[in-house]
């Protein structure tokens, strides 16, 4: 989890994860889209890479990526978690609150 | 499709033209400031190759090599059949003495389409700083595009 967190901590390789989620994109494709080197885009690809959150695919000479949703499993799990755990406290501080209704 | 605009950059370097053509010309020069490999075949129809960080390769052909003044070559991103494929856009740089053994360096990047460029744009300015360094003899240091690795000092593999 902790290297899919710092893979999306950055402006850049967050962007180039939305534009994924559109569909498969050439590195070409990715750089054009972006005011940056070519082999800084290819540092971000292989951040993201490293982390799960995307595939690659050799096509020819043609390097091709998509998005690997399982990548982020182990993040949604762990929010998750801290969602349905905010919503029983708030469940059990409603449901003694309510009866006596009285102030604090 | 609107025409897009050239790239335009220049940089005063302190060596004279003689010197700095060489590192246009000299894969063991060119790679101090641009690349890990560097193949050019330095006369017209010529290859020129350059390897930049493992990854991404440009590939393009000497157009003119007129030493120690100007030198043109094609370039494009090697695997790539769509933005900038080889051969499809044109550096062009010219270099004039300046000053007591200096040079004026014009460099003149055309037909590149409009979304790269900006990113080439950001490439010139980074690597004709090195060239800057490296042609008086100086060392531009390890190129920070020039490997995979991030520069936050952790490896992007799986744990």
């Amino acid at each position: 989890m902790m290297t899919a967190l710092r893979a999306l901590a950055e402006p850049r390789r967050l962007e180039i994860l939305r534009l994924l989620k559109k569909g498969e994109m050439s590195a070409g494709d990715i750089a054009a889209r972006f005011r940056v080197t070519r082999p800084a885009i290819s540092q971000h690809l292989t951040v993201l890479r490293g982390a799960g959150l995307i595939a690659e695919k050799r096509d020819g000479t043609r390097r091709l990526y998509r998005i690997r949703p399982a990548g982020l499993d182990g993040l949604r799990e762990f929010l998750e978690d801290f969602w349905d755990r905010g919503l029983s406290r708030l469940k059990r501080a409603s449901e003694t609150a309510a009866p006596s209704g009285r102030r604090r | 499709m609107k025409k897009p605009r050239p790239i335009r950059r220049e940089i005063s370097i302190a060596a004279p033209p003689e010197v700095v053509f060489a590192f246009f010309t000299d894969p063991a020069k060119f790679i101090l400031w641009l690349g890990r490999v560097a193949e050019l075949d330095a006369r017209p129809g010529g290859v020129f190759r350059v390897n930049i960080n493992g990854r991404d390769v440009v590939r393009g052909t000497f157009l003119e090599v007129v030493p120690p003044r100007r030198v043109v070559f094609t370039w494009g991103w090697e695997g790539e059949e769509s933005v900038v494929p080889p051969g499809s856009t044109r550096v062009e740089v010219t270099l004039a003495p300046e000053g007591a053994g200096g040079t004026r360096l014009r460099l003149t990047h055309t037909g590149l389409p409009e979304p790269s460029r900006g990113g080439h744009d950001e490439g010139w300015v980074h690597y004709l700083a090195r060239l800057g360094v490296a042609a008086p003899g100086g060392d531009p240091g390890p190129d920070p595009l020039g490997t995979l690795e991030t520069k936050h000092g952790w490896k992007s593999g799986a744990s």
